[in-house]
């Protein structure tokens, strides 16, 4: 197995009921890259990211990370393994501040329970301590160290994608997945989001992104993976999909972004 | 065990199962179009059943209308309920609508209290009072009475879902309630109808089978529980599988006294709906289990 | 112990709390409301449990009575049948409790809404027929009596000013151990199971565990509550523990505010107190005046009555403070 590639995928399929998502879908993501799978509506990026997160069971086809088989460990233990994900909706803890969503995200980097916290062990206050410490670093990271404790749903859109990449980014992954991060920001936003990215990478973070905005996907990705219709249809670099006469196809009739 | 006997629990199976059934009908209906468990369905019953004791015998109001009058009682119970206990809370989430429906309840069923204490009452019986004697077995008139109006009101019911405007209406707005809406049926006047419809065929259930089996003010917890199981066993979709899903409960709950296994004595009878309901969940939480193995 | 809370309001708060705690009792006091704090006392166990069941997995528990029923069962059986001293009896009660409610947690929790919430129910409910009909164990439909009083050593809690200080102990410690879980990392996970399940599952929260856990934390409560109840009354029967008994827990929670540690004081104390008044001055009224709370709090403030009074209360402060600072 080769060192660079820290995710595999060999025949993943995907099925619900009749519907075909993923058709034998093969893929080779190098490690510390960033990675974009794009594609038409409907073209399986959402289902791949929710097979490699572990939110259902594949259907047939092996997914291997950093070597080892990933199929049937169960969705919880990923964040411990490395790969962490973020939501196209968001999903951030809305009953708690900023800080403390940032501080669920080193759960995996923690493991305190109830018997320690409830009789206040001093494993649960140096825990506590490091918890907090390295949730302000990711928040800082991101640039909301400022909004520690606002509420987090009173933090607009934009801010709410960077809170929830933080809070990805606080459980230390070696794969994150970012679904759709651009959606909904604005040209600054989205600048400021490329810039974050890059830092993710430069870290050793291997990136995979899925994006509609095509300007913002060619300018980040070092790698392109086109899906349609739940098949690969073509990767390459950025410059070499955007030529490619079947992604072209693919596209058509869609409304380019 | 005689053929005799046998077939004697099996009538009194199938009778306790209409009655079931009827009660699993409102659940139905209610959840069909509004997706909510109305917690309260048994009360309708238990007030079915008080209302006509009261108006029949207490009130000497003749038997006709006596019961009418009782099952339009019920029935606007369940308008009232839906109109300031389940509208007024819009969006609430389905913990919220549990615990409202379950205020309900309790409401209804303390006011009942409070207005008949706590004693048990029987109104008058239908029709004569000697037994006739079917196959060895010897059935009342008024269990004679409880099956055919179950019958009745299942067929009843089926022609109103089927072949009529506000029927048709139902089950659409039961199928998919944002193209109803999109077509101009007006989900909050059809959950209306539901509750109405529902409190009124628990009202039946009520004033049908007092006369049989006592009645008091609590009673509508263990009946709404064994009408919740008969809806269950129909899914809560069809009502003809919950009119089956009564029937099979009665059958078997009479059949497992009268096998007298173990404990099932008749002070475990209500044990066996609750058996009931527990395999009916872990079968469906099986099924849960399955689908997200199977995607 | 209780570091880090939010505003020296809520120390001061807390503080009154104490001091009025350890003074009620005293004849020249409060002394004659002893015996309604020791049940308020007793049920405040049980409602915290039950408020962060219900508040961090948002479902319903409608037969939460049963926990709290086995756990009375047990310490009346172990200490009066076969004379286990009562402190080891209530122990194993909470044991064997919390185990019951650890095996069931994991199938009950593969439902969701409606069919959990009848799960419960049932599950209450068989509990309820069981005490009723394993007579030789349960002393059936009249219950046991005679059960025996908790003491140490020669100092035996048979005063209602002892039994007093004994239940709030353990409901002052189970407040504090529950505040302490809340404020946690294990806290931190059950709101963020509550904020939702799909983002926890990605952060590494195991959320059926979680559920699982809580639930038996619950059930441990209620076990606890159970064994100081029948070594109060010094006598149990199933009436105590039926579907009614599981609905009055709910009206505690609501009122107390679902995922509220110290709201349930409130809750069990505001429903103990209107439940007696109630019955005092009409009779039956009460599970019309329960079916009423339900519904009103439910409709119009679904956190529960007492989270909306602190919300209400913060606004208050806030706009008292603003008024302040302007020159």
């Amino acid at each position: 197995m080769n060192e660079t590639v820290i995710l595999e995928t060999k025949g993943l399929t995907k099925a619900f009921g009749g519907l075909i998502a993923l058709d034998k879908v093969n893929l080779s993501i190098e490690s510390g890259k960033i990675t974009a799978v794009i594609g038409p509506n409907g073209a399986g990026k959402t289902t791949l990211f929710n097979l490699i997160a572990g939110v259902y069971p594949v259907s047939s086809g092996q997914i291997y990370f950093q070597g080892g088989p990933l199929n049937n460990v169960p969705a919880h233990k990923r964040a411990s393994m490395g790969i962490v994900r973020t939501f196209q909706h968001v999903y951030l803890f809305g009953n708690m501040t900023v800080l403390e969503n940032v501080m669920s995200g080193r759960h995996p980097r923690s493991s305190y329970g109830f018997l320690e916290a409830a009789l206040r062990l001093p494993k649960a206050s140096r825990e506590e301590e490091a918890i907090f410490l390295n949730a302000v670093k990711y928040l800082n990271l991101v640039g909301l160290g400022t909004h520690a404790e606002h509420d987090a749903l009173s933090l607009p859109l934009g801010q709410q994608k960077l809170l929830a990449i933080a809070r990805a980014m606080a459980t230390e992954p070696r794969l994150i997945l970012l679904d759709e991060p651009g959606a909904g920001l604005n040209t600054l936003e989205k600048r400021q989001l490329s810039d974050l990215i890059r830092n993710i990478r430069e870290m050793g973070i291997s990136v995979i992104l899925v994006e509609h905005d095509m300007p913002l996907v060619m300018g980040l990705a070092e790698w392109v993976i086109v899906l349609d219709s739940g098949q690969k249809i073509a990767e390459g670099t950025a410059a070499q999909v955007q030529k490619d006469p079947k992604v072209i196809a693919a596209y058509l009739g869609e409304e380019v972004e | 065990m005689s053929a005799d006997q046998f077939v004697q629990y099996l009538v009194s199976g199938v009778t306790q199962g209409s009655i079931y059934a009827l009660i699993g009908l409102g659940f139905t209906i209610i959840y069909a179009v509004t997706k909510i468990i109305n917690f309260a369905q048994g009360e309708f019953v238990m007030l079915g059943g008080m209302l006509s004791f009261t108006l029949a015998h207490s009130a000497g109001l003749p038997l006709a209308p006596a019961l009418i009058i009782s099952v339009l009682v019920a029935a606007l119970v369940g308008a009232v309920m839906y109109v300031l206990a389940i509208r007024p809370a819009k969006s609430a989430s389905v913990v919220s609508l549990i615990i409202i429906t379950i205020g309900a309840a309790i409401f209804i069923r303390g006011l009942a209290g409070v207005l008949w204490g706590v004693d048990s009452v029987r109104p008058p019986v239908f029709t004569g009072s000697g037994s006739i004697s079917f196959l060895g077995a010897f059935i009342h008139p008024q269990a004679l009475w409880i099956i055919g109006t179950t019958v009745v009101v299942t067929i009843i019911l089926h022609l109103f879902l089927s072949y009529t405007m506000v029927g048709k209406a139902l089950k659409a707005c039961a199928i998919n309630p944002v193209a109803s809406s999109l077509v101009g049926i007006n989900p909050r006047t059809m959950a209306l109808i539901a509750f109405v419809l529902a409190a009124a065929v628990g009202g039946i259930g009520g004033v049908v089978m007092a006369p049989l089996t006592l009645t008091s003010y609590n009673v509508g917890i263990m009946l709404g529980l064994k009408g919740f199981v008969a809806a269950a066993i129909g899914g809560f979709k069809s009502p003809l599988a919950a009119v089956f899903g009564g029937l099979l409960l009665g059958i078997v709950e009479s059949l497992a006294v009268a096998a007298n296994w173990g404990p099932f004595t008749s002070a475990y009878k209500d044990a066996i709906a609750l058996i009931v309901l527990m395999l009916i969940l872990l079968v469906r939480s099986g099924k849960l289990a399955e689908e997200e193995r199977a995607g | 112990m209780l570091g880090g809370l939010k505003s020296k309001w809520a120390y001061l708060a807390i503080a009154a709390l104490l001091v009025l705690l350890i003074l009620i009792p005293f004849d020249w006091f409060l002394g004659r409301y002893t015996t309604l704090m020791i049940f308020i006392g007793i049920y405040t166990i049980v409602t915290v449990g039950l408020c962060l069941l219900m508040g961090y997995t948002g479902q319903v528990s409608l037969g939460q009575a049963a926990f709290f029923g086995i756990g009375a069962y047990i310490s009346a059986i172990l200490s009066k049948t076969y004379g286990v001293n009562p402190w080891l009896a209530m122990f194993i009660a909470a044991v064997m409790t919390g185990a019951f409610a650890y095996i069931i947690g994991y199938p009950i929790f593969r439902l969701k809404g409606n069919y959990l919430a009848m799960a419960t129910l049932g599950l209450g409910l068989i509990m309820w027929i069981l005490f009723r009909e394993l007579s030789q164990f349960t002393g059936g439909p009249d219950g046991m009596s005679g059960i025996p009083y908790l003491s140490i050593g020669g100092f035996v809690f048979n005063t209602s000013f002892r039994k007093y200080f004994l239940v709030w102990f353990f409901c002052l410690a189970v407040l504090l151990i529950s505040q302490n879980i809340v404020r946690s990392r294990a806290g931190r996970a059950l709101r963020a199971i509550h904020g939702s399940e799909a983002a926890s599952e990605s952060v590494g929260i195991n959320v059926d565990q979680f559920k699982v856990k809580i639930l038996t934390l619950s059930a441990v409560y209620a076990s606890v509550a159970g064994s100081l109840f029948v070594h109060h009354l010094r006598f149990v029967s199933p009436q105590l523990f039926d579907f009614l008994a599981s609905v009055k827990l709910v009206v505690m929670a609501v009122i107390g505010g679902l995922a509220s540690v110290w709201g349930a004081i409130f809750g069990a104390g505001a429903t103990r107190i209107l439940s007696d008044e109630i019955l005092l001055r009409f009779g039956q009224w009460d599970i019309v005046i329960y079916g009423l709370i339900l519904m009103l709090v439910m409709i119009f403030m679904p956190e529960g009555l007492f989270v909306k009074l602190k919300e209400v209360f913060e606004r208050l402060r806030l706009r008292y403070r603003q008024r302040g600072t302007e020159p």
